[in-house]
């Protein structure tokens, strides 16, 4: 019996995230139809770092980083480790994170981001 | 053998030439190009002239005190002016429908019910509802008291939300209905009325809400009640989604904008014209009025003020009193802008009828002399006024490799396009006719409602791409082009132009199709309906087909585009058309500047 593949999703990769921003960041991802795979970290590391991680791990090639103090991150696989395609400090608001979300998913789906 | 410098003072720029002269022959030296200073025919020109006859002499290793003399332009005196006016205009009175497209409605298919606020919802409400949800309201609660209600047997048919949460809704509702999203004004919304909400599924547009039909059937409607909203459904066509809701008195309006009586003093005869029926009709007017001596607008309306702003642009550039300027040529462009629907709840726009009208004025005072004698006192020479631009520049284009006399030149400017014919016998007409490439810009800017002069330039001066990923983008024309550095996000799937500083994104929710169409649309009912125009004015029998060469000239004939439109226009009048190239080197720049030497050196000859 072959196994079957996962359906493709987006990964989702923090440290411990604030429960509220993870909530907000897959809801931006879901209001654009795009599925979304939670996943806790092992090793402690900033957001673009985890994002980054997060996008190679992705079968989309995106990914979301959050660290535990809840900055945001997202990535996609094929940019440079330290430039992400969105960045927001700790401290943000639920429209920043519902907007990461939306532009974890619109590069996927190649809508504009900006 | 004497050293002459002709120097041509343009609307943006000024060009040197500088030459050998001796017994009719010219040796060209060296030609330099700056930018104006000053309005164009005014003493501050000369700073610009000193400056490029300079750049001219240092480039061929000469001092100024070789200089013999400086030969400036008679400048065209001609200017143009521009206004746009909507003639039309979309009013939604009594907030009766709701017609944007929100980029993720949820839930597909038609509901119809009462609008009711979602805090009155698990009070049991008789019959089928329609939940309006204001701002603030989280998903997961409005699924929750959605779903709340459906088990307490209230007959939930849709929603209308504030916030852009449709998909996250539906996602987590019992019973899925349509939701539309991104209500700004959702507190316009009138409650306890009969409501329509219908979504599209994705890749189509809604059927029931904008066919005055289905109103009439969502809505129970008489045939004259039908005949009200038909305006609705014609404004809600092509929409993703859309809210109808029917009040007593509510109505959407399509106004006509009385704009207004052009009237159009010929020398033979006055013709008016309404400007709402439409630059054709205009135009026609125009052709049965030539030669125009000046146009005047009704005072009081739209295009009596559009007139007058013109005339107040030009009595400032030239000091003459508005009641001396006469206005000698307009060009009528009809054009579609869309422009926000006025009582829309959510930013609705609606594509709305406008005409542009390009106005041009001829000066009877030039200080072109002033000019000249500044330019004689700072370089120590002797300088002179002479020759006619349309004949200096045909006199230019003539250096041009491949063009013989007779020759016609079509100077694609700013404000005006110029055309004149240099005959076998060396005599000239010369023809001047309102809009160019100043009308264009404003064109592209209102009809992509980009609010922005610079970027609409952007768009007139360079192709179209879209950026697929963060290292590829794809032309306009197909091609693909990888990079090696990533993109910015910012331009990401976005619609950019490619000027010399990299993508910049073009700010508008069109595609790359619609925005190169309207581009070129422009361009064409600008540069190909005047050349024409001014070619036939000048044209033996006004007859295109007598014409042999045609050489363009001037800032227009350098676009990536332009050139080849008015040759593919003008190839079925077996003329050759080409971007000129001024002594086989120069292209469309310095033909006036060269072509005031070669009428020096053709004076001087013996």
């Amino acid at each position: 019996m072959k196994e079957r593949p996962e359906p493709p999703t987006i990964v989702v990769r923090h440290g411990g995230a604030p429960g509220p921003v993870l909530r907000e960041v897959c809801a931006g991802a879901e209001e654009e139809g795009v599925p979304t795979r939670v996943e806790p970290s092992g090793t402690p590391a900033d957001a673009p770092a985890l994002a980054h991680a997060a996008a190679l791990a992705s079968p989309l090639e995106v990914g979301v980083g959050i660290d535990g103090d809840g900055a945001v991150a997202v990535h996609h696989a094929s940019l440079p480790p330290g430039a992400p395609a969105l960045a927001l400090p700790a401290g943000g608001d639920p429209p920043g994170w519902r907007r990461a979300g939306a532009v974890a998913a619109r590069i996927v789906t190649g809508l504009p981001i900006a | 053998m004497e050293l002459v410098v002709g120097v041509d003072v343009g609307n943006s720029t000024t060009e040197a030439c500088l030459a050998q002269v001796g017994k009719g022959a010219v040796t060209l030296l060296a030609t330099a190009l700056t930018r104006t200073t000053g309005v164009k025919g005014t003493p501050k020109n000369a700073d610009g002239a000193v400056t490029a006859v300079r750049a001219a002499l240092e480039r061929a290793g000469v001092t100024p005190d070789a200089l013999h003399r400086v030969l400036l332009n008679e400048a065209t005196p001609v200017i143009s002016g521009l206004a746009m006016e909507t003639i039309t205009e979309t009013i939604i009175t009594e907030s009766t429908m709701i017609g944007h497209n929100p980029a993720t409605p949820g839930g597909t298919g038609i509901g119809v019910g009462v609008t009711v606020a979602i805090g009155d919802v698990l009070d049991g409400p008789e019959g089928p509802v329609v939940v309006v949800v204001p701002p603030g309201w989280d998903f997961d609660d409005v699924a929750a008291t959605l779903n709340a209600a459906v088990d307490k047997g209230v007959d939930l048919t849709a929603a209308i939300l504030a916030g852009d949460d449709a998909v996250l809704v539906t996602n987590r509702l019992t019973r899925k209905v349509p939701v539309v999203d991104e209500v700004a004004a959702v507190e316009k919304v009138p409650l306890g009325m009969l409501s329509a909400v219908e979504v599209a599924p994705p890749g189509r547009t809604i059927r029931t809400l904008s066919n005055s039909y289905g109103l009439a059937t969502v809505f129970g409607l008489d045939p004259q009640q039908t005949r009200q909203v038909a305006p609705v459904a014609r404004a809600l066509t092509g929409n993703r989604s859309a809210v109808v809701v029917r009040t007593p008195t509510g109505d959407v309006t399509d106004r006509r904008i009385p704009v207004g009586e052009l009237t159009l003093r010929g020398e033979a005869r006055t013709v008016r014209v309404d400007v709402d029926a439409g630059a054709e009709a205009i135009m026609d007017a125009l052709a049965r009025a030539q030669p125009l001596v000046d146009a005047t607008g009704e005072p009081g309306t739209h295009v009596g003020g559009m007139l007058a702003q013109v005339r107040d642009t030009m009595t400032d550039i030239t000091g003459q009193p508005a009641s001396e300027i006469a206005i000698r040529d307009v060009l009528a462009v009809d054009t579609m802008v869309p422009a926000e629907v006025r009582g829309g709840l959510a930013g609705e726009v609606a594509l709305e009828n406008a005409v542009a009208l390009a106005a041009m004025v001829r000066t009877d005072r030039s200080r072109m002399q002033a000019v000249a004698d500044r330019v004689a006192d700072e370089l120590g020479t002797s300088a002179a006024v002479g020759g006619i631009e349309g004949a200096m520049a045909a006199l230019g284009a003539l250096t041009t490799p491949g063009v013989e006399r007779p020759v016609a030149v079509l100077d694609l400017g700013g404000g005006s396009t110029d055309a004149a014919l240099l005959d076998r016998d060396g005599a000239c007409v010369a023809m001047h006719v309102a809009g160019a490439g100043e009308l264009v810009t404003k064109l592209i800017d209102a009809e992509l409602a980009l609010d922005n002069r610079e970027t609409a330039e952007h768009v007139k001066r360079h192709p179209l791409a879209k950026v697929e990923s963060f290292y590829h983008l794809r032309h306009e024309d197909g091609t693909v082009q990888f990079v090696q550095e990533p993109l910015p996000p910012q331009v990401f799937a976005r619609v950019v132009t490619l000027g010399a500083d990299g993508p910049s994104p073009v700010p508008t929710r069109l595609n790359l199709d619609a925005i190169r169409r309207v581009r070129r649309e422009a361009k064409r009912r600008v540069f190909v309906v005047n050349a024409l125009r001014a070619l036939r004015q000048v044209a033996p029998r006004g007859d295109l087909r007598a014409l042999d060469f045609v050489v363009l000239l001037g800032g227009s004939a350098l676009d990536f585009e332009v050139p080849d439109m008015l040759a593919d226009a003008l190839a079925p009048y077996g003329v050759v058309c080409g971007t000129g190239n001024v002594h086989g080197t120069e292209g469309p720049r310095n033909a006036v500047a060269s072509g005031l030497v070669m009428a020096y050196a053709q004076a001087a000859a013996p």
